[in-house]
């Protein structure tokens, strides 16, 4: 029989105090102005100032060891952590990809040069981190990538292009999924290796991609001839492939796979509210039940994470119905309000619902397309 | 959870799975109470877990009961064990005292039961509708009115008028009249008909979730064995993508309900359920027709067929779905206390512990 049951989480005592302090603490910033909360500032929120306050606080890399800059708290802390921070609206994007996924990479197969060199910097929220992986003719099929890197002395010399990365313009150093050998058709996973390149190398150029909204948060990387010396291989050569799947669980499972929108549903909800508008409210409320069962599920994948289970699978279908959701409340929201969803509107409302309606279809592209996640989902449970 | 959990888990996953066979359940749907495997239960101490042993119980706690109906809803067990179960955690804090024989109840405060002092005992009189097993148990627990109190009493329903009816599924839900039924010897509990209302429909929603979540697996199951032993064009079903599109859907289904069942167990036995059970009863109400349906897809026609094992797990979901409150009920009592919370923004209602104030009705 297929185990498909998650552990239940409880927060402790000491837990829902520091979600407490991490509330008042957003509440604060955002009465002196620090921010304007918005959908989606996981891609789209980017602040400078934001994220090295974070850095100060503690709360960047907080899970690490403390002698890489961490503070040693747990997974659901930070779990806690990122759950206020997007219920808030608050700009996390700068450092979101190297607090969520570069600094495990790191731990996990760096050298410790690279962890003494890059991780301290990143929990000081000083040092952000953009994600190669997509080519122009390598989407879904993340193996037909071309970008390569051939040895060269002292490093390598590396040729191809990227593109849709996020942040590239804003990071300092990108992570970058190339081959080291041939492609071979037999073996098409083998030969791909993981290189740290610095966004100010010499022949990378960033040519930004106007986002559908006319903003700009991702970019078309290219590479010629840059140069990156060997220190700057991570883990073992040829391994690439298999390092950046491990960091695919992290990627899919935690709360902004469910919380891309949820300012949206809070403010719909104090609007509804303030209206008396009971008939409304009972329509709205119908999207509870999704939202706390995701949110359940979310939580006992990270509490597997943190224990080292398997949770590729589980990761896959938090995602794949977390983002559905996500979309979902807009849906339901312009039904509800009737009012005109503009970037730019003066209403708080309004523009929570531009925000959710313009970036929607990229929360079930990004990260694993639903389509690609309901194939490992149901190969998955097939072959159990 | 106590620590028989395992235990009592793996040995009740026996009985279930010995003796839920496609023929028990067609018996029972042609109404044959199967006594036999409810003996087994009831001498198991199955029917009388989470109550403590110095009062006759089985001992263990809510985790256990209700990962146990998991398990019966799973198997389709044709028997009223949840209501046995939640007739006897409501009965005994009143008072009450209970064999190992099947009861049920109903404790809606909208029947209109009334009962009136005679000789030595009580004169009944009054209608209850849609009580589950009513035609198999001997007892029921029932509120009703007596000199204008809300009260409870422990029932026999040897001279009550039962009409037989069914749930999509076939199992009992019978319409119990008692007209001027003469009951010696009965004693009666005052409650507050609110309270004890709301709390035996909590319970029974919880229930319904956990058979809910239980009977998702196991159509999950069928139709993962049917993807894989049915070859079209050539090749397995699970080869076509737009089957797997259908896997992922009940595959994501089911994991959401054992989530939501279990997280409102979890919760339950932490003294919170105010949210968490109607939020769960609404989740598994909703995914019980998403996956009904999409396993009935992937069957084909052989899953439309009687001879088949499906139509047993999906009518329970289609029946279970709407019992002790469907998605728009829970969803107005949900509307109620978020709309009266006017302090608390959602995502601190979602992330307290804390109750709702009370609302009145
Ligand atoms: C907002 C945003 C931010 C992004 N940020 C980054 C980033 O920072 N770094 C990065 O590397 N990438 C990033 N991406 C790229 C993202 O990872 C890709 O969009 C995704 O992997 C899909 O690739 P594609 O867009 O080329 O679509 P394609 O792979 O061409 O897919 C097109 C359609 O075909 C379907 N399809 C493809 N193959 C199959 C199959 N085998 N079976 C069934 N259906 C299939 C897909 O599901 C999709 O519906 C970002 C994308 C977005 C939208």
């Amino acid at each position: 029989m297929i185990k498909l049951e998650l552990p239940v989480v409880k927060f402790t005592a000491e837990q829902t105090e520091f979600r407490n302090t991490v509330r008042e603490f957003l509440i604060e910033e955002k009465k002196r102005g620090a921010f304007e909360s918005r959908c989606d500032s996981w891609l789209s929120g980017e602040s400078v100032d934001f994220s090295r306050k974070l850095g100060q606080k503690g709360w960047i890399g907080m899970t690490w060891p403390k002698k890489y800059g961490g503070r040693e708290r747990s997974a659901l802390e930070r779990y806690i952590l990122t759950e206020e921070l997007l219920t808030a609206g608050a700009p996390v994007a700068a450092h979101w990809f190297a607090d969520r996924q570069t600094g495990p990479l790191f731990l996990k197969f760096g050298t410790e040069e690279q962890k003494n060199f890059f991780l301290p910097m990143i929990t000081k929220g000083e040092c952000f981190f953009s994600i190669g992986l997509s080519e122009p003719n390598a989407g879904s099929d993340l193996a037909a990538i071309k970008t390569k890197a051939e040895r060269t002395d002292g490093g390598w010399l590396l040729n191809g292009s990227k593109i849709w990365t996020s942040g590239a313009h804003l990071s300092h150093y990108m992570i970058v999924l190339c081959r080291t050998s041939p492609f071979d058709p037999n073996n098409r996973h083998a030969g791909m290796s993981q290189l740290v390149v610095n966004m100010k190398a010499e022949g990378l150029t960033v040519r930004p991609i106007q986002f559908l909204t006319g903003q700009h948060h991702f970019n078309e990387v290219f590479f010629e001839n840059v140069f990156v010396p060997d220190n700057r291989l991570i883990g073992i050569e040829g391994n690439g492939w298999k390092q950046g799947m491990a960091e695919l669980a992290y990627e899919r499972s935690g709360p902004e796979r469910i919380l891309s929108t949820y300012p949206l549903l809070d403010e719909l909800i104090k609007i509804l509210r303030e209206n008396d508008d009971e008939e409304g409210m009972r329509e709205a409320v119908s999207l509870l039940p999704e939202l706390w069962t995701l949110r359940n599920m979310s939580m006992g994948v990270a509490k597997y994470l943190e224990e080292g289970h398997d949770v590729n699978m589980a990761a896959a279908l938090v995602k794949e119905l977390g983002t559905k959701f996500e979309t979902s409340i807009a849906e339901k929201a312009r039904l509800l309000l009737s009012q005109l969803p503009s970037i730019e509107s003066a209403e708080l409302i309004n523009r929570f619902m531009a925000q959710s309606i313009l970036h929607g279809p990229g929360f079930t592209l990004r990260g694993g397309t639903t389509e690609i996640l309901r194939g490992i989902v149901a190969k998955g449970v097939v072959s159990q | 959870m106590s620590d028989m959990l395992d235990m009592i888990i793996e040995s009740s996953n026996r009985i279930f799975k010995d003796n839920c066979t496609k023929q028990l359940l067609d018996d029972a749907e042609d109404g044959n109470f199967a006594i036999d495997l409810w003996n087994i239960i009831a001498e198991s101490g199955l029917s009388s877990i989470a109550l403590p042993e110095n009062k006759g119980g089985a001992g263990g706690d809510f985790i256990d009961a209700f990962n146990i109906l998991k398990l019966a809803g799973k198997y389709g067990l044709p028997l009223p064990l949840a209501e046995t179960l939640i007739a006897k955690w409501l009965g005994t804090e009143l008072g009450f005292t209970f064999s190992n024989e099947p009861v049920t109840f109903s404790i809606q405060k909208d029947d209109n039961i009334s009962f009136k002092m005679t000789g030595d005992g009580y004169s009944i009189a009054g209608e209850a509708k849609d009580v589950p097993w009513a035609s198999a148990a001997k007892h029921i627990l029932l509120l009703g009115k007596s000199n204008e109190k809300d009260v409870i009493a422990f029932v026999p329903l040897d001279n009550a008028k039962i009409i037989k009816g069914k749930n999509l599924a076939a199992e009992p839900r019978d319409h119990v009249i008692f007209p001027n039924i003469l009951a010696n010897g009965l004693s009666l509990r005052e409650v507050n008909c609110i309270d004890i209302s709301e709390k035996s429909i909590h319970l029974l929603a919880l229930a319904k979730s956990a058979m809910i979540a239980g009977a998702a697996e196991k159509v999950l199951a069928l139709s993962l064995f049917y993807a894989n032993e049915r070859q079209q064009f050539g090749r397995s079903l699970h080869r076509f993508q737009s089957i797997q599109q259908h896997i992922a859907v009940l595959t994501g289904e089911t994991t959401a309900c054992l989530t939501a069942a279990n997280s409102a167990i979890y919760a339950l036995q932490g003294g919170r359920y105010e949210k968490e059970i109607p939020l769960a009863k609404m989740k598994l109400s909703e995914s019980a027709g998403v996956i009904a349906m999409a396993a009935h897809q992937l069957h084909g026609a052989i899953g439309m067929t009687y001879e088949h094992m499906l139509h047993h797990m999906t009518r329970r979901l289609w029946s279970w779905r709407d019992e002790a409150g469907n998605e728009a009920y829970w969803g107005k009592k949900l509307t109620k206390l978020i709309m009266k919370d006017k302090d608390s923004s959602l995502w601190e209602i979602l992330t307290n512990d804390k109750q709702f104030t009370k609302v009145e009705e």
